[in-house]
This record gives C-alpha cells, sequence and structure tokens, in this order.
C-alpha cells in the first residue's frame, strides 16, 4: 500500500526509499535545504554572534545599522545589520527560525495527536457520536484558523507554549477529518472484519490495527500543516500577539522592520522574509514529494 | 506562506494607487492617526476626539498653537469673586441650523458631560467642580465653583458648546449621524462612517474667518505605513503623527513639506509606590522580595540614572524629542527651568542600588502600551536595555491600548510607561500624583498609588489660586518636590509632527491637534 511496504527489510529498504525519494531533483535540494536549516535553528546558541535575546549585549547605540557594519564598542560585525534595538539581525534570524520550527513542529504534532483520537473514535464509534463530532469540527473549520488563534491569544497572553495550545486549538479538527475519512475506508475492509470477529476489544483494534494503515495518510496532511503552523505562528507574531517583543520571531522580526520598508531599512524585513519564505517552501515541496509517493495513484504527475 | 502573499497582495495594491485622484482645489483630505469613536463632543476625553469635534463645534475658551489660552465663544473671562468665574460671551454667533449662541446653549452644554451614558472616559471631570451656573443676561454666564478654582478657563478649553435646541434630548447616536451635530464651528456635518472618515462642509458664516476649504475629509488611518502610503500616492493633502522612520525621508522631498514642535505631551514612568509587595518586581530567581524597592528613593534615583535618554533620544525616536527632567513643557505653568534632565550615570546608578541593599539588582517587568504614543514599545524595550546594564533583570510586556490602560489603573503593574499632555503643571499632578479620591476626581492616572500630603497641598494652593504668578509659584514648588522624590521618572517631551504636500501650509501645534481650518494654500 506505501512504498515503505514494498520496500526491502531494514537499511536498505531506508535507502531505497531514500533513493525513490530523490528521483526528484527538486525535492532533494528543499530536504537538503530543510535539513540545513534545522541544523542551524538547533546549533543557533553556538554559532549566533550573539545572544539576541539577553538585552545586556544589545546595544542601542547600534540600532538600525546596515549589514556590514561594526558595533560601536567590542569586535562583532553586524554581516545583516541590526534592527531598531541594535539586535544583530543574524542571531535574530537564527533563534528566531529555532522558535518557529519549535513551534510548528510541536503544535502539529499536538494537533495530530488530538485529531487522532478524535478521529479515529468518531470513526469507529460511527451513529450520533459520529455525527456530534464531525459537526463539532465543521462548526471550528468554518471559522478562520487565525481568527480562533487571535481570540484565543487575547485570552492567554503571548508566550510560546501559549502559541503552540492556539495553533492546536486552531488545527486539530483538519486532522480529525481526514483521520475519519481514511478510517471509514479501512473500516469496512475485510481485515478489520476479521478482528472484530476475534472479539478484540476496541481499543486495540483502534490502536494496533485501524491505526498503522491510516497514518501514511496522516504524514502527508502533517507535514504541510507544519508549514501551515509555521505561516500561522509568523502571521500572529506580525500582528503582535504572539512572542515577547523582547524575543522576536521570525514574524515579529518582519513586522518590526515593516515600518522601515519606506524609508530604505530593508535589511530588517527583508532578511527574515526571505529565510521564512525558504523555510515554508522547502517543507512544501518535502510535503508534496511525499504526497506523491505515498499516493501512488498521482505517481510521475 | 499567506502572510507573506498579503505583503505582496498590499504592495501591489498601494501601487495601483499611485494614481492620484482629481479633487477640486477647495478640497482637503488630512489623514488621522487615532480612531474617532464618536461625533458626540462630550463622549470620550481623547485627543482624536476632542480634535474631530473641534471642526464642528467651538469652545467658549481656545487653544493657540503655543498653547496660550485665546478667546473662542467667550469673549473674555475674569474671576469676579475668588469662588465666581464670569464669562462675556461672543455676540451675533449663529449655530449651523440659523438660529443664535446664548448663555442658555452654555448652560446646556455644561451640564451635558454629566448626562452622558456609558462614556468610557468622561468629561466630566472638567465640569465637576462647577457647582453653579448663573444666566446674567443672554450674553453673560456666571459659573460657581464651591472652593477658588483658578484653572477653570483651561478646562472650559475641552468642553464644546452644543445647541440646546438641536441637542436636548439627543444621544450620543444622534450625534454619530449628525442629527444633533449642530455646532457653531467653522465646519458643518456631512457625514461620519465609523473606522473610516468624517466629511464637512465649510460654515460660511463661521465667526472666525472663513476656512479655505469648501470641502474637507478627515479619514481615520491608524497603521502608520498606510498613512504615509496615503500621502505618497496623493490620496490625502496632509498627514498627522508622522511615522518616524519617515520623516527623513519627507524632510528630503521638495514634494512635501514637514511641520513640526515639541508637544505638551510628556513620556515617563510610573511606578508601584505604595505597596510593600509589588506584582512585578522579584529576585533574580524569581522570588517575591521582603520590600518593595521602588519604595526606596535611592532606587528610583539609581533607575533614573540608568537611563540614557540623550540616546534614547537621538537612536530610538530617531531625534524626534527632547530629554527632559520636568513634567511639563517649558513655557507653560509649572515649569521648572533648573529641573534639568538627570545626567546618565551608569557607575553612580549601580552605587545608589548597592547602598540600598540591591548590588546584584533585582528583576523588574517593564509594561507600556504598543499603539498609543510615537514609537512606545520601542522605547519601552530601550529602557529595559539600559536597566540590564544597571544589573536590572528586565523583561518587557506591551500590549494594546485597549487592555492597557484599564489593568494599570487596577494597579497590575509595577513599572509602567505613561504619556501626560497638559498645558499646566498643577493639573497634571492633580492626575498623576496626587493621593487618589474618586470623590473629587485627584489622582485618576496615579497608577502607583503615591501619596504625599506636602504634595497635595502645594497642588491644591496652585489650583485654587487665582493670580497668575502666585499660582505659577504653588506649581512650581509642587512639581520641584514631586522630582526631588522621583515620584514619576520623566523621559522626553515627543514633538508633534505633520507632514503635507507642497502648497500647503500648516502652523504645528503644541497640543497634537490636526485641524483643517488651520492648514492653507502657501
Amino acid at each position: 500500500m506505501s512504498m515503505f511496504a514494498r520496500a526491502h527489510p531494514g537499511r536498505t529498504r531506508l535507502i531505497a526509499a531514500l533513493a525513490r525519494y530523490a528521483e526528484n531533483r527538486v525535492a532533494a535540494v528543499a530536504l537538503t535545504l530543510f535539513l540545513l536549516l534545522a541544523l542551524a535553528a538547533f546549533a543557533a546558541p553556538w554559532i549566533a554572534p550573539q545572544n539576541p535575546y539577553d538585552l545586556a549585549q544589545l546595544d542601542i547605540l547600534d540600532a538600525r545599522l546596515p549589514p556590514g557594519s561594526a558595533a560601536a564598542a567590542g569586535e562583532l560585525t553586524y554581516r545583516l545589520g541590526t534592527d531598531a534595538q541594535g539586535r544583530d539581525m543574524l542571531s535574530a534570524m537564527l533563534y528566531g527560525l529555532r522558535i518557529s520550527l519549535t513551534v510548528g513542529f510541536a503544535a502539529t504534532a499536538g494537533a495530530l495527536a488530538l485529531g487522532l483520537v478524535v478521529g479515529l473514535a468518531s470513526a469507529l464509534a460511527g451513529g450520533s457520536i459520529d455525527a456530534f463530532i464531525m459537526r463539532v469540527a465543521d462548526l471550528q473549520l468554518a471559522f478562520p484558523a487565525i481568527l480562533i488563534a487571535l481570540i484565543l491569544l487575547a485570552a492567554l497572553g503571548p508566550g510560546p507554549g501559549k502559541i503552540v495550545l492556539a495553533l492546536i486549538a486552531a488545527q486539530w479538527a483538519y486532522y480529525a477529518r481526514a483521520v475519519r475519512g481514511v478510517a471509514l475506508v479501512e473500516r469496512e475492509k475485510d481485515y478489520i472484519a476479521a478482528v472484530r470477529l476475534l472479539g478484540l476489544a476496541p481499543p486495540r483494534i483502534l490502536f494496533v490495527h485501524l491505526l498503522p494503515n491510516c497514518l501514511p495518510a496522516l504524514i502527508v496532511v502533517a507535514t504541510l500543516q507544519v508549514g501551515a503552523a509555521i505561516a500561522l505562528e509568523a502571521t500572529l507574531s506580525f500582528l503582535g500577539v504572539g512572542l515577547p517583543v523582547t524575543q522576536p520571531s521570525l514574524g515579529l522580526l518582519i513586522a518590526n522592520g515593516f515600518q522601515y520598508l519606506l524609508s530604505g531599512k530593508y535589511w530588517i524585513s527583508v532578511f527574515p522574509g526571505l529565510l521564512l519564505l525558504t523555510l515554508i517552501l522547502a517543507i512544501n515541496l518535502v510535503a508534496e514529494r511525499l504526497r506523491v509517493l505515498i499516493n501512488p495513484r498521482l505517481d510521475g504527475i | 506562506m499567506s502572510t507573506l502573499l498579503r505583503l505582496v497582495y498590499a504592495a501591489v495594491f498601494a501601487c495601483a494607487l499611485t494614481a492620484a485622484q482629481a479633487r477640486d482645489a477647495d478640497d482637503l483630505v488630512v489623514g488621522f492617526a487615532a480612531d474617532v469613536s464618536s461625533l458626540d463632543p462630550h463622549f470620550l476625553n481623547a485627543v482624536p476626539n476632542v480634535a474631530a469635534a473641534a471642526h464642528i463645534f467651538d469652545a467658549l475658551v481656545h487653544v493657540d498653537p503655543d498653547g496660550k489660552l485665546v478667546p473662542g465663544l467667550a469673549l473674555s473671562w475674569q474671576a469676579v469673586d475668588p469662588t465666581t468665574w464670569e464669562f462675556k460671551l461672543r455676540r451675533g454667533v449663529k449655530f449651523h441650523d440659523g438660529s443664535e449662541f446664548t448663555a442658555e446653549d452654555v448652560v446646556f452644554s455644561l451640564d451635558r458631560p454629566a448626562k452622558v451614558v456609558n462614556s468610557p472616559g468622561p468629561f466630566t471631570s472638567y465640569t465637576r467642580q462647577i457647582a453653579a451656573k448663573q444666566v446674567v443676561d443672554a450674553y453673560t454666564v456666571r459659573l460657581k465653583t464651591p472652593a477658588p478654582y483658578g484653572p477653570l478657563p483651561l478646562d472650559l478649553t475641552t468642553i464644546y458648546m452644543v445647541s440646546k435646541k438641536a441637542a436636548a434630548q439627543a444621544s450620543t447616536e444622534d450625534f454619530n449621524a449628525g442629527r444633533a451635530a449642530v455646532g457653531t464651528g467653522p465646519f458643518k456635518f456631512v457625514a461620519f462612517r465609523r473606522g473610516e472618515s468624517i466629511e464637512l462642509a465649510r460654515n460660511d458664516a463661521y465667526w472666525g474667518g472663513k476656512p479655505a476649504w469648501q470641502r474637507v475629509t478627515l479619514r481615520l488611518l491608524t497603521n502608520d505605513a498606510a498613512r504615509t502610503a496615503a500621502l505618497l500616492a496623493g490620496d490625502v493633502d496632509a498627514i498627522e503623527a508622522v511615522p518616524t522612520p519617515d520623516i527623513a525621508r519627507f524632510k528630503s522631498n521638495p514634494a512635501f513639506r514637514l511641520e513640526q514642535k515639541v508637544s505638551w505631551r510628556t513620556i515617563f514612568w510610573q511606578m508601584d509606590l505604595s505597596r510593600d509587595q509589588t506584582p512585578f518586581v522579584t529576585d533574580k530567581a524569581g522570588r517575591p522580595l521582603p520590600h518593595n524597592p521602588l519604595r526606596d528613593l535611592r532606587v528610583r534615583q539609581a533607575l533614573s540614572k540608568a537611563i540614557n535618554r540623550q540616546a534614547l533620544v537621538e537612536r530610538t525616536m530617531e531625534g524626534l524629542a527632547i530629554a527632559t527632567g520636568n513634567i511639563v513643557i517649558p513655557g507653560i505653568v509649572g515649569h521648572v527651568d533648573a529641573l534639568a534632565p538627570e545626567p546618565y550615570d551608569l557607575a553612580g546608578a549601580k552605587r545608589l542600588l548597592a547602598e540600598a541593599g540591591y548590588p546584584d539588582g533585582f528583576a523588574l517587568t517593564l509594561h507600556g502600551p504598543n499603539n498609543r504614543y510615537v514609537n512606545d514599545e520601542q522605547v519601552v524595550q530601550t529602557v529595559a536595555q539600559m536597566l540590564t546594564r544597571a544589573g536590572i533583570a528586565t523583561r518587557v510586556e506591551t500590549m494594546p491600548l485597549s487592555s492597557y490602560f484599564g489593568r494599570a489603573r487596577a494597579g497590575e503593574f509595577s513599572f509602567a510607561l505613561l504619556g501626560w499632555g497638559s498645558l499646566a503643571g498643577d493639573s497634571a499632578l492633580r492626575s498623576l500624583l496626587a493621593t487618589p479620591n474618586p470623590d473629587i476626581g485627584w489622582g485618576g492616572f496615579n497608577w502607583g498609588r503615591y501619596s504625599n500630603a506636602e504634595l497635595d497641598k502645594l497642588v491644591r494652593a496652585a489650583l485654587g489660586e487665582t493670580d497668575a504668578a502666585r499660582r505659577a509659584d504653588f506649581a512650581g514648588r509642587a512639581v520641584q518636590l514631586a522630582m526631588a522624590e522621583r515620584a514619576l521618572i520623566p523621559l522626553y517631551h515627543q514633538y508633534a509632527t505633520w507632514v503635507m504636500r507642497k502648497g500647503l501650509a500648516y502652523r504645528a501645534r503644541v497640543d497634537e491637534f490636526t485641524l483643517a481650518q488651520f492648514f492653507h494654500p502657501q
């Protein structure tokens, strides 16, 4: 049913899968780029020239310096310039990338877990419970995700943990619907009928038999949604409701530089903007490739 | 992705707008920087509302661009005895509906603020002092106060005169719809589109001289970038509150003309000075301290010395402010020339903190608004940065005005940014540092609940003084006392800025008001 199931066992199976993935050069470049960005984000505290979240390391006298300027005091060279508080843009972008990725993946994992449980339960229960859960999901999907997240954050206040919560609340319904759709198809298949006749308990059927067979489709949805979650986080930060102003993520950096765009100080907005664009593009290209691979009918399209 | 797409669309849209719309020579479109919530001049006491009302209505006393009181609908005023002010009204003034303005309208307009329902910021602090209103004849009104009260003419610059005939039973909604928006001002109401624009037409019978504009539109452009873009595109003729990053560009562009002036607004820190445990000061590990360090004068001096006002003004404010050690701007009652801005002295700050028993500092959260004052959010961050150098572990929390003022008033903060515009030091102190007492309207913005009997006495003496020189003396002593105590930490006076297309002129105003009647073709 998927490439993973068809391939050879063990390590060779992974290599074969990677080789198959890399048949599409663009997707291969995107994956490499994504891994590099993830590595840079992970290593930010060690490779960034400055800790942009430590106010003691900032100097207002270095505010809004163009790329390549030297700090008024000390050895630092601001390779990508500084923002309005004298923050090194390169460091701020590395730390911002870290926040964006962490928030994006944590929110996706949380929403996936919640959506999975709700969707499976809904499919398995059927009847009025199914109808009820799906109407709740419909209701939620009728509101734009940004609106739900905005309202929640306005109530909860700023902070990375709260952004993750808001994103989970905004996105779980996508997964619930996707899982339910797949599970409904799987439920009617013979192997489920077989284990039911064996008299296995519903939780066992759910997690041991139904879940693994729904996963491939979900992985595709989740990869796409990571990109969406990161973009949503950036939007919320851009609107000023996401993170504290002293810990800018990519969206907040773009927002801070926005007002300087017309006055020629392009670097405050443009560099984080390009980084965000690259990150989301890479993730979407990877997700698209996975979608093609996991759904053989689309192969070659 | 969607964020970026939206930005691209916005850019394309902005370019598409560059084709300037054709307008008649006697039309004026002005971009306002803040939302006007109502055209009821007695609904909300906030600069945007009051400035919008000033197009349609007049007050008894007007304020000139330099902050001096000049005759409005009253030709003259004087204290006939210590508790009675007499106002002589201008004769022959007509409302927009043709009826004549008389003393009856004055009494009605002074009564009305107390009757407005659901006001988010009432005008009653200006009318509360009036105990009795007496119509001597159609053009003379006497106002009695329970105690001598000097600033009454100043208070009345903010109370606009409405028509008793048109507004007798009128609600705020009737003003917004235009039914009751009948004033004596230079422009007549045409339309009010909430959150969008206010349209006005010239009042040809205006007593103060015919304005240069037949039709005026006040467009509400609260987004900084949008306001600049609208002017660049020619959609508006002038804007107020020019975003600081754009000022240099407008200055160097011969197609525009920039006007700026030190505004009456002082930006400063309010501190929790009343409670021994304050919510946002802890030790560096986040544990509560035995006492609130902000109550120690040495700590307040240290915090003030740790702030490099010159750097703040030059870098964060990009030169659009002047550092200050005063509460009100030069040239008005209560300004003390001897009070210079506190010099930046990091070593001295650390020494004072050590003397006060905090050699390693403490942790402090700075609160501020992010959509009220010029660069407010940046200023909070910069000050946090400066305090960090003195050994304070700082956190910054900024929020929109809608939640900020309410929380500050409830005493939820320890160290909070506030801006205050006033044309007298004694009235400013009455709101900012006098012992809070809602019954008499004192200390309404005294967020730290500072209380000093000596200061209260001086403020009361100044306010009760109708002799200008003696009042200035009391007000000056009150300001000196407050500053010696560092009861608040002043930062700077901000500039008010306007930029307009070439061929227009505007006299910059100290009160930051943008008034279409004072724009002239050159």
